[in-house]
């Protein structure tokens, strides 16, 4: 068993910790009444029970791992992808979801999935072009747009 | 009674009324498409449309918008995997299957089928038994519905794959929904002083990160070598081997849909989760289940239709919603001056009848716009998914943020977009993440109450005659993949001593 099969299970023991560690002010019992640490306790242990369970089937063979691995260039687009998804987020605030994600449809149609310009181009504009006419025009949905569009 | 119906029938027959009835499943059907825009926030958005109306047309077009926007989310699920609503997640993951093996018509049509024969068999029961089967689901109480929700939790462990890991997700779907305040008291808890999770962690983040924007990361990988699915003419209508396969899922979802609507607060999305787990233990192959069983799909949609006509009831007779659509419905009624409650079938009896015939005429046009139109969805996916991707992340962003208004959604989406991810990689089933996320709530809260009515005794599981049913069946849960698995593993190294 290798070390990054184990990373499920040690994730899931993190967060048990993290529970515990994060509801300590918090009561089990107020009086008669379970208090708002009872339930976070019991997931905590029932997280590390199959945390440990899946630790030990993984150790003796009973669950195979099969990892998937991307190789190096679509682990690139990948990355690449989720970068722009998060310049996307960072930039929506700045100037509006309809620039920000026709920017978006253009890096990744050109840059990042290298399709020819004139098909990406127009994809472009008609997702931008149904977003604005759905979510603003009809749904009165007040996407933010600092720039006026 | 049946005076009172074909007086209801007389309403909703009106020519006015028949507009707005097609007009709200339309825009259900529409707003239902939209990832992460489910039939309650669907309704929310279109609720100002329906003020300048008679109270009567304006319940019957948002009733439309309810039962439009459950079967709009179906076509998201089945094309791009993104359930509209928690109910549809049993869709995603079957009807998606389907629609790459160039079966999305045939998952689109049995959607359609099902919803429309457990739609009808469901308002034909809230108009023949609404006040009895009230009462029935007034039985069920905080232990009954922890103990329901348990059941839930452990049955995803059953959805194929590793119990274990499909265990852990759900564990990790109950850990997330921890984060916020909590339910009973409203201490801040999980969220270390941070503003944006102090508010708790939402359903629409979380199953459009780990179901739209985790699928199409996964498949970018290998985006050289995905090819338009092929839907054909032929592949849309049924076989009659698919029609032998559906006709009595249909009927189990239907019934099940409608008895879990019933009760307050259960909801479509158990409703779905259990029809798909008890279809999968009646199929003559379960193995399918997962990977692209029409039964599957039959079963979950038949049941959400159902469960969502079926949470009229209580919502009728006793004024209290079954879900958060019906609770939105009864929000129309109070703002159009009507006092929902007990009284509402006696005094309000036009309103009352003329909604449950809109709903039969509604699930009309609901098939014969959606039979014919079946094809024209699924021929979406012949555009080139290279383009399709892209946009399928941009419009799932922003159907994010139209869900809460807040930029917050759009990031909480992109972090459960690379949980979903690290979860395909390491092969670890998404969809009981969700549907623990959607029980959490409902199984912490009634656990507690529970609790509080006893005393602190764990005893009254065992004294309340529906409780100890279900706590049998919670303890049968448990046990029987344990021993399943016990006897499989000594199958298994016999073979190996015997190849010896």
């Amino acid at each position: 068993m290798r070390l990054v099969e184990a990373i499920p299970a040690l994730f899931m023991l993190v967060l048990a910790g993290i529970i515990v560690f994060g509801t300590a002010g918090l009561n089990h019992w107020d009086g008669i009444t379970p208090g708002a640490r009872f339930f976070p306790t019991i997931l905590a242990i029932a997280g590390s029970a199959v945390a440990l369970v899946l630790l030990w089937a993984q150790w003796r063979g009973f669950e195979s791992v099969i990892l998937h691995f991307p190789t190096r260039e679509a682990a690139f687009r990948v990355g690449t992808t989720v970068a722009a998804l998060v310049a996307l987020a960072v930039f929506t605030p700045l100037v509006g979801f309809i620039p920000a994600l026709a920017a978006f449809m253009a890096v990744m149609l050109l840059a990042i999935l290298r399709q020819r310009p004139l098909p990406s181009l127009a994809a472009t504009v008609i997702v931008s072009g149904f977003v604005k006419l759905v979510f603003i025009h009809w749904l009165s949905v007040p996407l933010p747009m600092p720039l006026g569009f | 009674m049946i005076d009172q119906l074909l007086l209801g029938f007389a309403t909703a027959l009106e020519p006015q009324n028949l507009l707005f009835i097609l007009l709200g499943v339309l825009l259900g059907q529409i707003v239902g498409a939209l990832p992460g825009l489910g039939p309650s926030a669907g309704m929310a958005l279109l609720l100002p449309l329906t003020f300048g109306l008679e109270p009567v047309t304006a319940v019957m077009m948002l009733a439309g918008i309810m039962y439009g926007g459950q079967y709009g989310g179906t076509l998201t699920s089945v094309l791009i995997a993104v359930p509209g609503e928690a109910s549809g997640v049993m869709t995603a993951v079957d009807g998606n299957a389907m629609a790459r093996q160039g079966r999305a018509g045939a998952a689109l049509s049995i959607s359609a089928i099902g919803s429309f024969l457990a739609g009808i068999g469901a308002v034909t029961a809230v108009a023949l038994l609404a006040p009895p089967l009230a009462s029935f689901g007034l039985k069920f109480n905080a232990p009954e519905y922890f103990l329901l929700a348990l059941l839930g939790v452990l049955a995803i462990g059953s959805l194929g794959g590793s119990p274990i890991k499909s265990l852990a997700a759900a564990v990790l779907g109950l850990m997330i929904a921890l984060i916020g305040v909590d339910p009973l008291t409203g201490t801040p808890r999980l969220s270390f002083d941070q503003p944006l999770l102090m508010k708790g962690i939402d359903f629409i983040p979380v199953v459009i990160g780990v179901f739209g924007i985790a699928e199409v990361l996964a498949s970018l990988e290998r985006i050289e070598s995905v090819k338009p699915i092929r839907t054909r003419l032929r592949d849309m209508w049924l076989t009659s081997n698919d029609w032998a396969v559906c006709r009595l899922s249909i009927v189990r979802g239907g019934v099940i849909g409608l008895f879990v609507g019933i009760m307050p607060g259960a909801g479509a999305s158990i409703a779905s989760l259990l029809a798909y787990l008890t279809e999968r233990k009646f199929s003559r192959s379960p193995e399918t289940f997962g990977k692209g069983a029409i039964d599957g799909v039959a079963a979950a949609e038949s049941a959400n239709n159902a469960a969502s006509h079926g949470a009229a009831i209580p919502m009728l007779s006793l004024g209290i919603p079954g879900s958060a659509s019906t609770a939105i419905l009864l929000a129309a009624l109070i703002l159009h001056g009507i006092r929902p409650g007990p009284q509402l079938m006696t005094q309000e009896s036009a309103l009352v009848w003329g909604l449950i015939a809109s709903m039969f005429v509604g699930n009309v046009f609901l098939l014969i716009l959606n039979l014919p139109l079946a094809p024209v969805f699924a021929a979406l996916l012949r555009i080139p998914y290279v383009y399709l991707a892209p946009s399928i992340l941009g419009i799932s962003l922003v159907g994010a943020y139209a869900a809460t208004l807040d930029i917050s959604t759009v990031w909480m989406s992109l972090v459960f977009g690379l949980l979903g991810y690290a979860m395909i990689k390491f092969g670890i089933p998404r969809p009981p993440l969700v549907l623990a996320l959607v029980l959490a709530s409902l199984m912490e809260t009634s656990l507690r109450q529970a609790l509080l009515l006893s005393f602190g005794s764990p005893m009254i599981f065992l004294e309340r005659p529906i409780s100890a049913l279900l706590l049998c069946a919670v303890a049968l849960a448990i046990v029987l993949p344990v021993l399943t698995a016990i006897r499989q593993r000594r199958f298994a190294e016999r073979m190996k001593r015997g190849a010896r």
